[in-house]
This record gives C-alpha cells, structure tokens and sequence, in this order.
C-alpha cells in the first residue's frame, strides 16, 4: 500500500548516485535517497558526514561530480542556483548569512527578490509600477516577519539581534522567497530551549501549508519527534533511510553514531 | 503618499528616510545653484571640474560601494564618451545631444561586452584586467589615429546647446553640468533604495553582502554586477561627453591611468556607502589640487607635477589609515546631529 503511494506520487526531491570529491577527500559517495512532498527529512550525521556539502549540491551553488538531482522529477543539477530557487527550492545557512549591510526587513525584501520584476529604469525613476512592487515586497516580507514573531525587529540592523532571532529572521527571509523545499543547515545549533520548541513549531506549520523540509542536525533527540524520515550519512555513505524508529534500531546507525552515545551513557 | 521602506524605517537612524534624502538633495541644489551668485569666474570653473569628477565618481560609487566590485580602469569609460561625442559631431556632423545618448548607448553596450567577461573574476585580478583596459583603451586610441586624430586628438568639437541657446561661458557650463550631476544623485538615491539596489548591496562581500546568500534567494549576482557596471560606464560616458563638449578639445593623455586613481581615491575619501561621499571626494581632491597647484611653485619652485602625486598619495594612506570609510559617515552624523537641536 504505501509503496504505491510511493510509486503515483513523484517525490519532490531525488538523489541518484550523488558522488563528490575535493581532492582525495571523498564527501559524497553514491548517495541516494528521495524525499515525498510535505515530508520533514532529518539527516543526520557526525561532522564531515559531506551533510553540508550535499545541501548546496541541492541549491545549485555547488556541482556534483557524479549523479542526478531530480525536483519534482525534472534534472536540476548544472542549473544556475537562482533559477533553482525560482523553481521552489531554498537555503538556510549554517551561518545564516544575513546581510549586516541593511535592515531586517530589507532583509526579508531580499527574500521577496523573485516576487517583483522592478529593473534599473523603473528603480531609479521610482516609476509608480515600482512603487507598487516595493509596497507589495515590503508587506510580503513584513507578512513573513511576523510569522517568526519579529515584526518589531523590522528596522534593525540583523547584526544587533541575538543568534536565535538571527536565525528566525533567516528562516523568514527564506519562506519569503515562497519556495516548496527548505535545505535548512542546522537551523537548531546555538538556540535556546523556547526557540528550539518555537522553530520546531514553525516547521511543523509549514509541513500543514505542504512545505517539504530536509533538515541537517546533530541534535537527534530533538528532532525524532517531527521527522517523517532519517536519513543518516557516515562518511560520505549512506547508512540508513527510514522512519525514526526504524532508524532507531538500525545496526549500523548504533554502530556508526547512535551506538557510541549509548553506551557512554 | 509614494510609498518606499526607508519612510517605515526611518526611526533606525542608521538609514535615513527618502524623503530626508530628497530634502538634503533640495538643499544640495539651492546651494550649489546660488553659489555663482556671489563666486567669481575661477571658482566657478574648479566647480565645473568637481561636477565631471563627481559624476564619474558616483557612477564608480555604485560598482565599489554598493556592490563590492573593483574597477581601476574608469577613465577608459570617460575617455569613451568623450571620443565617442567628438567623432560623432566634428566627423559625422551629429548634433552634441543625441552624440551624448548614442555616446552613452555604445559605451554601455562595451561595458556590456567586456562585463560579461570580466565578473567570473574577484579582487585583485579584476582590478588588474581594470586596469589592463584602461590601457588597451590608451594605445587603441592612439593605434585609430584617423579617427581619433592620435596624440593630437581631436579639435573644434562644437559646445552643447539648451533650447537653441548656446554659449561657452563658464556659468552656463556650470548650471548645466551641476544639472545633470543632481538628475544622476537623485537617481542613485532612488536606485540605492530600491529592489535593485538591495540586489546590489546583498552581493557587496565587503560590506556585510554574501553571494551565496543572495544567490539562494533568487538573485542572479552575474547580471547584477555585469547591469551595475554598464550604469556606472554610462555615468562615465555621460560625463565624458559633457567634458569634450565644454572644453571643445580632447587629447588622449587625459585619459590614463592617473584619471582612474584620481576617481578610485575620491571616492575612498569621499565614502563609498553613498552618493554623496562622491561630491565630498570630489569636492575635496579638487580643492586640494588646486591649492597644491597655485602654492608648490611659491615654496618648491619649478614644476610640481609630481609632488601633485605624492600628495595624493598621502591622503591615501591618512585616508585608509584614519577613515576607512571616508567622508560621508563623519559628515552625515555631524548634519543629523544638529537637526534635532534646530527643531
């Protein structure tokens, strides 16, 4: 039955044999695994598993050596990663990578960029079809800003919010963009414990609207409670691939990862 | 009520409003258009060279502050326009106006072409094809003699004219060109806070930008840095045009690559974060060289051109040293400062 499911509905995302290298580091070997749409995908991994590596072959910014990448069946590996993004797909760094170079909510404009098409004339004449666009951009992203409860951060410099708003506003700078797939880089690593059960919230709302997520952690304990599917990497290998308990009692996962935690305790 | 964000975000401080942009922009105007009211013929005519450098260094402004990009190769641009203008109306007898657009047009189309090129490469070796087409700009120059005239260059380039009147006199070079210069910062002012303008400053990897960032949410950095190149080549060649039409004669030697140092160091100085650093930098080197020019030769004695050289040089470095982020940041705080006593 489920295996039907499987087989009418196109996942939203498929790895096929995604092999990767950099110089005689193997980060990437083989790997493939697909993801059905409205999914939350854990992957999980200790660090140089090739978890981030396999995130930006995703978006596009880097490419892969070996392998196809299919978003909703189609190949999207050797496109440019901004058309990525407007084909539904998007980021959220590790590092966040806000820019201090502008307010929160120019920010989350940003993240708007796709929804306008204002050029240079119409911007610097500040013809009225672009004012238009800017007073739609600014609401969307204030729309999205409020989503993640920072609407009264609009005008701040991101460098002047703590780590996790920093991430909040990252998170809505990437909704903003209206894409169906968020690749989120350790979107929990340094926040505390309100804003990991607020960010778990907010994926669980977005997995409502549809969204699919695949989500790259060390923290698993965490994350077993919303995943619908684990994936975890060991060296560039995929190891196992499945619903949280099914990994859970996965040989090689206690082995490789779980294992050594086990028995420390 | 025209809607833009830096109105709703205007209690930050840290950006100031639109509509504080456009009024320091009216003010801008009104001074600079009363200052030949009470000025003689020669202020009048180091104002003039400030208006060209100013233009140029705006245009150098928005492909170095905004967005992060090198270029040590702008006079090639201004050169550009300027050639372009004078074969047009002294060779093909075009009228100076429309030779200004097309001059514009076909030094927007090269910086086009060598744009698309030129942006796989970062930093320093960007800098270095920059300065490698300004170069190849000189020798071409003088290589296509019969039509640029060589290292003679080219004479009798007819003067622009407004509403049929036509003069050569200082002042109305200078209500022309401090004209043109003002239409081009209130465009920038509009770019800067616009969608494009956030495209541009989300790539500026100098300044708190991430391509990588920008590229996940959609921006395509190569077009965006290859489009702010052409607009900055176009400032260039608007201002060069202007140039062979007042001064009526051009020679290849004003094209080199000293112009391009002086543009980068003014708007160093002047602060790159904003438009208005390129009226500051501009402002001042020309002030700067003017006094130089007039008060070496009392205390040196004999030529002074190079001294002019390692002056610049000097303020270089002070500038790097003590204000690496120029003029406009001390200046604008020093004018918001004041505001909130006045009112």
């Amino acid at each position: 039955m489920k295996d039907e499911i499987k087989q009418n509905n196109i996942p939203v995302l498929e790895l096929n044999d995604i092999t990767m290298r950099f110089g005689v580091l193997t980060v990437l070997n083989g790997v493939s695994f697909s993801v059905p749409e409205g999914n939350i995908l854990v992957m999980i991994g200790p660090n140089g598993a090739g978890k981030s590596t396999l995130l930006k072959l995703i978006s596009g910014l880097i490419l892969p050596q070996k392998g196809d990448i299919l978003y909703h069946g189609k190949r999207i590996n050797g496109i440019a990663p901004d058309k990525i993004t407007s084909l539904g797909i998007t980021q959220l760094f590790q590092d966040i990578q806000l820019f201090s170079n502008m307010s929160v909510i120019e920010n989350v404009m940003v993240g708007c960029h796709l929804r306008a098409r204002t050029g240079l004339l119409s911007s610097g004449l500040r013809l009225p079809s672009g004012r238009v666009d800017e007073r739609n951009m600014f609401d969307t992203a204030m729309t999205h800003l409020s989503m993640v409860g920072l609407e009264d951060k609009a005008s701040s410099n991101p460098n002047s919010l703590s780590w996790g708003q920093q991430k909040l506003v990252g998170l809505a700078r990437a909704l903003a963009t209206g894409s169906r797939l968020l690749l989120l880089d350790e979107p929990y690593s340094g926040l505390l414990t309100f804003e990991v059960n607020k960010l778990n919230n907010l994926i669980l709302e977005l997995k409502k609207k549809g969204i699919t997520s695949l989500i790259v952690e060390h923290l698993t304990d965490i994350l077993m409670g919303i995943a619908d599917q684990v994936i975890v990497l060991d060296y560039g290998e995929k190891i196992a691939d499945g619903t949280p308990s099914e990994v859970q009692k996965n040989k090689r996962v206690i082995e490789a990862y779980l294992g050594e935690q086990v028995t420390e305790e | 009520m025209p809607f833009n964000v830096r109105d709703m975000i205007e209690k930050t401080g840290r950006i100031s409003s639109t509509n504080q942009q456009y009024l320091a922009a009216g003010m801008f105007t009104i001074l600079i258009m009363t200052i030949p009211l009470g000025a003689g013929a020669y202020p009048n005519t180091v104002m003039i060279e400030v208006a060209f450098y100013s233009i140029v260094t705006m245009g150098l402004i928005m492909l170095t502050g905004f967005t992060g990009q090198i270029s040590l190769g702008h006079a090639a641009l201004f050169g550009c326009g300027a050639y372009v203008s004078a074969i047009l109306t002294t060779r093909y007898l075009v009228p100076p106006w429309p030779a200004l657009f097309l001059a514009a047009g076909f030094t927007g189309a090269i910086a086009y072409a060598v744009g698309r090129a030129m942006f796989r490469l970062h930093g320093l070796i960007l800098a270095g094809v920059t300065l490698a087409l300004n170069l190849l700009f000189y020798y071409l120059i003088g290589s296509i003699s019969g039509l640029t005239g060589g290292a003679m260059g080219i004479m009798n380039i007819p003067p622009l004219s407004v509403a049929g009147y036509t003069s050569q006199s200082v002042l109305f070079n200078y209500y022309l060109l401090w004209t043109i210069a003002i239409l081009l910062l209130i465009f920038s002012l509009n770019l800067a806070d616009s969608r494009f303008g956030r495209a541009l400053r989300s790539i500026n990897t100098h300044a708190g930008g991430s391509e990588e960032a920008a590229q996940v949410l959609g921006v395509n950095i190569m077009k965006y840095k290859v489009w702010v190149f052409v607009l900055s080549a176009v400032y260039a060649s608007i201002a060069g045009s202007v140039y062979a039409h007042y001064t009526r004669i051009i020679e290849p030697n004003t094209f080199m690559l000293q112009f391009s140092a002086l543009v980068a160091l003014m708007a160093i100085i002047g602060g790159r974060s904003s438009p208005w650093g390129a009226f500051l930098g501009a402002g001042l080197i020309v002030s700067i060289r003017q006094l130089l020019r007039e008060f070496m030769p009392l205390i040196i004695g004999g030529p002074t051109g190079s001294y002019e050289l390692i002056a610049y040089g000097v303020i270089l470095v002070v500038a790097l040293l003590f204000l690496p982020q120029g003029l406009f940041p001390i200046v604008k705080k020093a004018i918001l400062r004041r505001k909130p006593v006045s009112q």
